[in-house]
């Protein structure tokens, strides 16, 4: 170990000074840090999400590569360290993704007030003025898809393969589109489950989202939405290997996260967490960041290949139905 | 021994079972029970199989190697180090013909397994580690390095479809069920046969079995007792590849980070369960695929209100009191976990 | 002595060596990966408080593994024990408000090593009258106890299922428990930000009580007696029986205790995310240790030192963890076959190279 040991702190000593040189040359730029869930920056899922809108965030801002870093969570027990990792090298903006990074988030929130947060899928009971939590109306989202499901089935049966229900997200999306769905046919028949896993599995089990999909397929359903990070794009993936079948895709627009999905990919119930975290990003740049909640975009993606397969009355009802529940006046059932 | 030793008889009667039952669920109005059909639904019978073939092909992996006498609890590695192989070889071939890039995937997906079982062999057999800790060095080295090397930006363009057997395909329920599959599920049933008949009537299998009950009076006899084994962690290396590649490469479409999510270990037990039998794990799988299979039913046909983690402890607990009723003691062969050296020999 | 540390020590640099090699390939930087690495398990007080967390629980489920391995048996069931363990503590810790501290840390201790007890004893009652194979049984545990522990917490479902338990209402929809009583927390040495709590001192006791048990103790040699060769045993007259279902309660309850240690000192609370990984790294510590009690203190060591320097690995280069894990197969492949490291720095063999201690004895079931 001893040879290995001045070795390394030599090295160590030397990469300070360096790093101390480029610090003081920069200081004035904004330096973003993002924390992810348990998983990986280039998960084509949440996580990927908020880290492109961090991207984006540092070309729109000029930001320097060297100050704009991630670090992926290995273990739930770890957020606490990681978060303390950005704010002890004094990063500006601390990004942490996914609902589960909530209680950590507000925590090192209140003890760093001069740090400021971005909480994805992080509802805020009170709020704290350095923290911003971002959510979406999922319900909404998901009730869009519901009308669109029911409007396409011809059987009469739909199935929505999901994520967990442990994780409020995915059972907005849920509860929207079953109502969405009744909305249009009260007498449709739903099959919608839930991974039956704990919470590590739920959303990277696609052999079990495949399984499911084609198993609501044998059962009747020809419109099946895959909701739940990989387990979902699984169920996707199924489905565009069956003829007469259509699927719809979750969080951002799958047409494009998804390439294999498009050959049933009617369209995708989205929330944007891309440019809500860098529009974000840029509040804090230019001080107008305020804490609290705060709302993304939430709705459905392009029909692509699929627009001229979906009836104009269908398509006049999507959009009457989107400005109803932009008004509040169709309310999904979900929540209050 | 007879052709359909105990294990096998009980797994097939199982499988004959459940396939009449979902006839008579299909074709009389016995399907009107709601029960019925959750219980024996074609769409159960399908995620049933779906669910086994990674499971047997994980455990006549793990028999190749302990009828030789090499341990083999790193199925899980083996298995993920040949899925990741079989998703770069697709992914890097995607602007070929379609079933050309697939069968030449599953080819590198059988080579890294195979490559992966080399190394089991060489650690436990040249190095003289032991085997379980081998098997473990195996599993979080594939889990680490095929993590570590994952390009998540890689896409697979496609996967295998269900090729339906002329005229076979057409029977009812039988039909939609075993004769309308994509090519590794048919590759992987052909395979039960095959181990089957390979261990208990071929010379290799005789040899196999006798290096791994006897090495002494097998190098006797003039068998080179640790090419055998060599050559059965190698095969069993590519069975586990196999089951990787079934993953990428027919269910799925894709890979990720620790997708074998375990199976490795379930399929192990499939093999203690069946006793070391291709048929006996065969039987095993199944039981636990349908166990899967009934626990998505049950959430999908909404039909009780019991928490849903108690109906997904389902295939678990059936499993355990499988094993502890049913079973009971089973054997390994003698020589397991062994080392063996030549007399006077290094 | 020193040839003792010799091929640990030259197996560390080796496999740091191929991890480095490994990353080169692969466009990383290893120099300034490693340096990440040590920083964050060495480069600061933060960091030291993180690598000696992280080694508490590994230590626990560590010897869990190692005991049952003593006795011939595998538990890979220190996940599922584990869980249960944190479980167990959490339902007493969260309870009977009011005890003063002597009585509550305590009794919500105990509670956790039950938990993880009655769990060890399971397969090894099954083991004993049915013939069940332990592997088997601990594999399926495992996945019995993370639905338990989730069911426990569950927040309820849309068709009118009932919430677990130990669910929090407050917390809405999050499945968690409430926070444990200050009463029954384990406290922190330090204070914030150092979360090293004082559950290492009961870790390295553990160490200590399970090694004069094994090689001191009367239960001990009748463990290892039953590990080396059941039927001796038998014949000797040792209850192997008895013995097979206590060494798996003995394991279930370390696993436990990992737990629950885990549970009251560190998150406060159960949630399915804080969930078993730990139980599986215990198998591989238990071998890189070489079953030993003290060897288990090592590899917990240096294994909680390689998870504690990942983040800021990570966060100085740019290498994701992954490669953590390479660089621990590879140890662990060079300290269980010297065979290797002896060819590579051609050193000469000795003759115990050759017996490395066996540990696969109950695989046929006895």
């Amino acid at each position: 170990m001893n040879p290995q040991k001045s070795w390394s702190s030599l090295i160590w000593l030397v990469s300070t000074f360096c790093l101390l040189a480029f610090t003081s040359l920069s200081a004035a730029t904004l330096k973003v840090g993002l924390v992810t869930d348990v998983g990986r920056v280039n998960d084509r899922s949440f996580n990927q999400s908020a880290w492109e809108g961090v991207q984006e965030a540092k070309k729109q801002l000029g930001l320097n590569d060297r100050h704009v870093k991630y670090i992926e969570t290995q273990d739930a027990k770890d957020y606490a360290d990681n978060l303390a990792q950005f704010i002890d090298a004094e990063y500006n903006v601390i990004v942490t993704v996914g609902f589960a990074l909530g209680d950590a988030t507000v925590k090192a929130a209140k003890e760093n007030p001069d740090t400021l947060f971005i909480g994805v899928d992080q509802f805020q009971g009170e709020a704290i003025p350095n923290l911003a939590g971002l959510i979406f109306h999922e319900d909404q989202s998901g009730f869009l898809a519901g009308v669109l499901a029911a409007g396409m089935s011809k059987s009469g049966t739909i199935a929505a393969v999901l994520g967990t229900d442990l994780i409020p997200p995915v059972v907005a999306f849920n509860e929207g589109y079953i109502s969405g769905a009744k909305s249009v046919n009260p007498k449709i028949k739903v099959l919608s489950t839930y991974h039956p896993g704990e919470l590590s599995q739920a959303f990277v089990d696609p052999e079990w989202g495949a399984a499911t999909a084609k198993q609501a397929i044998d059962q009747g359903a020809d419109v099946i939405f895959g909701a739940g990070g990989l387990t979902g794009n699984g169920a996707l993936q199924e489905v565009a290997t069956q003829s007469g079948v259509y699927c719809i895709g979750v969080d951002s627009d799958q047409w494009n996260t998804v390439p294999a999905a498009r050959p049933c990919l009617i369209s995708s119930a989205m929330k944007l967490i891309t440019p809500a975290v860098a529009d974000l990003i840029s509040k804090a740049q230019s001080g107008s960041f305020k804490g609290g909640n705060v709302f993304g975009a939430a709705g459905l993606a392009p029909f692509h290949d699929f627009e001229n397969d979906i009836p104009k009355p269908l398509k006049d009802l999507l959009v009457a139905t989107k400005a109803g529940l932009d008004s509040g006046i169709i309310k999904t059932g979900y929540g209050n | 021994m007879s052709f359909w030793s105990r294990t096998a008889r009980v797994a097939v009667s199982l499988v004959v079972l459940m396939l009449l039952m979902a006839i008579l669920v299909e074709l009389t109005p016995l399907g009107e029970n709601k029960w019925m059909r959750v219980f024996f639904g074609v769409s159960a019978l399908n995620f049933t199989l779906r669910a086994a073939i990674p499971l047997v092909l994980g455990a006549l992996s793990g028999i190749l190697c302990e009828r030789s006498g090499i341990i083999n609890i790193g199925i899980e590695g083996m298995m993920l180090a040949g899925a990741f192989a079989g998703f770069v070889a697709k992914s890097s071939t995607n602007d070929w013909p379609l079933y050309l890039s697939l069968v030449f995937s599953v080819i590198v997906s059988l080579g890294v397994g195979g490559l992966m079982g080399l190394l089991h062999g060489m650690l436990s057999i040249r190095f003289r580690m032991d085997q379980i800790i081998s098997g473990s060095v195996i599993i979080i080295l594939a889990a680490g390095l095929t993590s570590y090397l994952f390009d998540r930006d890689a896409i697979a363009d496609g996967k295998f479809t269900p090729i339906p057997i002329p005229l076979l395909s057409e029977i009812p329920v039988i039909g939609p069920v075993l004769f309308n599959n994509p090519p590794i599920t048919y590759l992987a049933l052909l395979l039960v046969l095959v181990v089957h008949i390979a261990i208990f009537y071929t010379r290799w299998g005789l040899r196999t079995r006798a290096v791994g009950e006897h090495p002494r009076a097998a190098d006797t006899e003039g068998i080179n007792v640790n090419l055998m084994r060599y050559l059965n962690t190698m095969l069993g290396g590519m069975l586990a590849g196999l089951a990787g590649a079934y993953l990428v490469l027919e269910a799925v479409g894709q890979f990720q980070e620790g997708m074998t999510a375990g199976r490795g270990f379930i399929s192990l037990a499939a093999m203690i369960f069946g006793n070391w039998t291709p048929f006996g794990a065969l039987g095993a799988a199944t039981l636990f695929g349908y166990t899967q299979a009934l626990q998505n039913e049950f959430l999908l046909a909404g039909v009780t209100t019991i928490p849903r983690q108690f109906v997904s402890m389902l295939p678990y607990v059936v499993t355990i009191i499988a094993v502890s009723g049913l079973v009971g003691r089973v054997r390994a062969p003698a020589a397991i976990g062994r080392p063996y050296d030549t007399e006077g020999g290094r | 002595m020193f040839r003792v540390l010799l091929i640990p020590v030259l197996a560390l640099v080796t496999s740091l060596a191929l991890g480095a090699l490994v990353m080169l390939l692969f466009g990383d930087d290893p120099i300034l990966a490693y340096q990440g690495l040590f920083q964050g398990a060495f480069g600061s007080g933060r960091a030291w408080s993180s690598t000696i967390r992280k080694m508490i629980p590994l230590i626990l489920t560590g010897l869990s593994v190692a005991v049952a391995f003593k006795a011939g048996l595998f538990n890979i069931g220190a996940s599922g024990q584990f869980v249960m363990g944190s479980v167990f503590s959490v339902a007493v810790g969260i309870h009977f408000e009011g005890l003063p501290m002597y009585i509550h840390l305590p009794m919500a201790i105990l509670a956790g090593m039950l938990g993880g007890m009655i769990w060890g004893a399971i397969p090894g009652f099954l083991k004993v009258t049915t013939g069940a194979h332990e592997v088997i049984v601990t594999i399926m545990l495992n996945y019995v106890a993370a639905l338990f522990g989730g069911w426990t917490v569950y927040a309820g479902g849309t068709q009118g299922q009932t919430p677990g338990p130990l669910w929090d209402p407050t917390a809405r929809a999050i499945s968690e428990t409430p926070d444990v009583l200050h009463s029954a927390q384990i406290p922190w040495i330090f204070g914030p930000p150092y979360r090293v709590h004082f559950g290492v001192f009961l870790a390295l006791l553990a160490v200590l009580i399970i090694w004069w048990l094994i090689y001191k103790t009367t239960v001990g040699f009748e463990i290892r007696t039953v590990g080396q060769n059941p039927k001796a045993a038998r014949y000797a007259g040792i209850r192997v029986e008895k013995t097979v279902v206590l060494t798996m309660a003995i394991a279930g309850g370390l696993a436990g205790l990992a737990g629950t240690i885990e549970t009251l000192g560190l998150n406060h609370k159960f949630a399915p995310e804080f969930g078993g990984q730990v139980g599986f790294d215990g198998i591989t510590v238990a071998l890189l240790g070489q079953t030993h009690p003290v060897g288990v203190v090592f590899a917990s060591f240096l294994f909680g030192a390689l998870d504690a320097g990942a983040a800021k690995m990570q966060f100085e280069s740019g290498v994701a963890a992954d490669i953590i894990q390479v660089i621990q197969a590879l140890v662990l492949a060079f300290v269980a076959a010297p065979l290797i490291i002896k060819a590579l720095f051609r050193l000469r063999s000795t003759q115990d190279d050759r017996h490395s201690a066996s540990l696969n004895t109950s695989w046929g079931g006895s």
